[in-house]
C-alpha cells in the first residue's frame, strides 16, 4: 500500500489497515535482527536525530538500533548537556537541527502538543517517542504486535491494563489501537490514578483487579510512575501491591493461555512480582525484541519513499 | 499492446535447455543450492529445481530472496517496493549458489540480491541464471546461464504469467510501458 504518513504522532492518526501494514512488515525486520549481520542498506545516507527531553534507556536504544540496522546515521541528543538547558525554545532548537538536514526526528518530550506543531513545521519525518501523558505510539504498536504474534489476531482479545492509567501514555495509545483492531480493553486501577473523563476512552473501567483476571487474555501491568505521582495518590507500595500488584496468587487466577505484559521498566515488588515477571506466561522480552522490528518497519514506511502515482 | 513472447510449452523447452546446461556444467551436486529472486525468479527456480530433481534423483535446496530492502533507489522516493519474506531454509556458507531471476535487465536487482546473500553468509561461488536477458545493463553484470536473449526497447516489460497452480507453467508476454 502507499504509506500516506510522513510522521507518526499518535495511534489515533492511524487506520486499522495501516496498523496491519506495519504488523505485516515487522517479521521481515525481525528476521534481520536475528541474523549474524544485522544490517540492511535500506536507509543508507539518511540521518535520524533522536531527541530525548526525558530520561529513557530502552526506547532510545530501540530506536537507535532500529535506525542503525537500516543503515541510517543516528545522532542522539538528551536534555542534559544540550542547548535545551540554556533556555532555547524547542521550536528554535528543532529549526536549527533541521538546518542540518536530518531525514527523521524521533522525539520524546514531556508535554503534549509540541510534536504535532513540529511535524507541521518541519519537512522531515517526526516520530513521537512519548509526549507527556498524551501518546507513545510505537510502544502501543509493539505491544499490539506482540499480542498478535502470540494469539494470531487482535480481534476479540480481552486485554486488561492495570495500574497508573492517569500518567500512562502507553495505556492511552494502546486503548486507541486495540479498539481499532477489534480488541476489548478493561482499565484497572485506583480511582486516584484514573484520569478525569476516562469514560470517553471507550474502555471498560474497574477499580477492582481480581474479578477481571479470569476472563483476560492479556494482562498488561503498567509502571507506577513514581517520578510523576504525588505521594498522596495511594498509601504506599505494599498496599498498592496487595490490591493491584501481579504476583503468584493472581497469576494462578489467569486463564491457562493468558499472557503477562509490561512496557517496562518494571518496579518489581510494586506492580509486578518476580513470580509473574519471570514466569513462562510473561512475553515482556518479546515486547522488547519486537520493539526494534516495529520501529524499523515504521522508519522504513515513513522514510522509504512514497508513491508518485 | 500485449504480445505473447513464449507459450507455456515454449517456456518448458527453454527450461529444459537450461537444465541441460546445468547438468553438463556440474559434475557433482553436493553443495549446490538454488535461490530465486522474488517474485519472477522464485517461480523459475521452483520449476528448475523440480526438473533437476527429476533428472538427478536427489533433493536440491531451494530458497527465496526478497530484495526490497536492498534496492538502491529508495532514496529517490519514486516508488514503494513491497517487502516480502526472504526464506533461505539452509546454511549458504561454503555453498555454490545458483541465483535465479526471470529477466536480466539493468543488473540492479542482481546486485541487490548478491548484497543480500553475502549478508546471510559466505557462499563459495555464486552463479547467475536467468530465463531472459533483455539487455539494457546499467551495471557490469552478466548471467552464467541464459535461457533466451532478446533485445527489447526499454519501455517494454517482459512479464511471466504465473498460473494459480504454480506447478504449471504460464505464458510469457511483452507488455506495458515501463516508467
Amino acid at each position: 500500500m502507499n504509506w500516506p504518513h510522513k510522521d507518526l504522532i499518535g495511534i489515533a492518526d492511524l487506520e486499522a489497515e495501516e496498523i496491519t501494514t506495519i504488523f505485516d512488515l515487522a517479521p521481515n525486520f525481525k528476521e534481520i535482527s536475528r541474523r549474524d549481520i544485522k544490517k540492511v542498506p535500506t536507509l543508507r545516507g539518511k540521518t535520524v536525530v533522536l531527541i530525548f527531553y526525558e530520561a529513557s534507556t530502552r526506547t532510545r536504544l530501540s530506536f537507535e538500533i532500529a535506525a542503525k540496522r537500516l543503515s541510517a546515521d543516528t545522532v542522539a541528543i538528551s536534555q542534559t548537556g544540550s542547548a535545551f538547558q540554556k533556555g532555547e525554545t524547542m521550536m528554535d532548537a528543532a529549526k536549527n537541527i533541521m538546518a542540518m538536514m536530518p531525514d527523521c526526528i524521533v522525539m520524546r518530550y514531556p508535554y503534549a502538543g509540541m510534536l504535532p506543531r513540529l511535524a507541521k513545521e518541519l519537512p522531515c519525518s517526526v516520530i513521537n517517542a512519548g509526549d507527556g501523558y498524551h501518546e507513545h505510539p510505537t510502544q502501543a504498536l509493539l505491544d499490539m504486535y506482540s499480542m498478535r504474534e502470540h494469539f494470531g489476531a487482535l480481534k476479540g482479545l480481552n486485554v486488561v491494563m492495570v495500574g497508573d492509567i492517569m500518567h500512562s501514555r502507553v495505556a492511552r495509545s494502546n486503548v486507541y489501537g486495540l479498539k481499532k483492531m477489534g480488541a476489548r480493553v478493561t482499565l484497572v486501577g485506583p480511582k486516584t490514578l484514573m484520569p478525569p473523563g476516562i469514560e470517553s476512552w471507550g474502555a471498560a473501567v474497574s477499580t477492582e483487579f481480581d474479578p477481571v483476571i479470569p476472563d483476560a487474555d492479556v494482562i498488561m501491568m503498567l509502571r507506577i510512575q513514581k517520578e510523576r505521582i504525588a505521594e498522596h495518590l495511594f498509601p504506599g507500595d505494599r498496599e498498592y501491591s496487595s490490591f493491584y500488584g501481579l504476583g503468584k496468587a493472581r497469576v494462578a487466577m489467569m486463564k491457562k493461555d493468558a499472557v503477562i505484559m509490561h512496557p517496562g521498566p518494571m518496579n518489581r515488588g510494586v506492580e509486578i512480582n518476580s513470580d509473574a515477571a519471570d514466569s513462562k506466561r510473561a512475553i515482556i522480552l518479546d515486547q522488547v525484541e519486537n520493539g526494534v522490528a516495529i520501529r524499523m518497519a515504521l522508519m522504513y514506511l515513513c522514510l522509504g519513499g512514497s508513491n508518485v502515482d | 499492446m500485449t504480445d505473447i513472447l513464449l507459450t507455456p510449452g515454449e517456456v518448458g523447452m527453454v527450461l529444459q535447455e537450461l537444465a541441460d546446461k546445468l547438468e553438463s556444467k556440474f559434475k557433482t551436486w553436493e553443495d549446490i543450492v538454488f535461490i530465486g529472486i522474488r517474485s519472477g525468479g522464485e517461480h523459475v527456480a521452483e520449476h528448475l529445481v523440480r526438473l533437476m530433481k527429476k533428472r538427478l534423483g536427489r533433493e536440491i535446496p531451494l530458497g527465496e530472496l526478497d530484495i526490497a530492502l536492498y534496492r538502491d533507489d529508495l532514496s529517490k522516493r519514486l516508488f514503494y517496493p513491497e517487502v516480502k519474506k526472504t526464506s533461505i531454509p539452509f546454511d549458504i556458507e561454503g555453498k555454490i549458489v545458483i541465483l535465479v531471476d526471470d529477466v536480466l535487465n539493468t543488473g540492479r536487482s542482481v546486485r541487490a540480491a548478491i548484497d543480500h546473500i553475502v549478508d546471510l553468509g559466505r557462499p563459495r561461488r555464486i552463479y547467475l541464471l536467468v530465463l531472459f536477458d533483455r539487455g539494457g545493463r546499467e551495471l557490469p553484470i552478466q548471467a552464467d546461464f541464459t535461457g533466451k536473449t532478446i533485445e527489447l526497447p526499454s519501455k517494454k516489460i517482459i512479464k511471466i504469467n504465473v498460473p494459480d497452480d504454480t506447478s504449471k507453467l504460464g505464458n510469457v508476454i511483452i507488455t506495458g510501458v515501463k516508467k
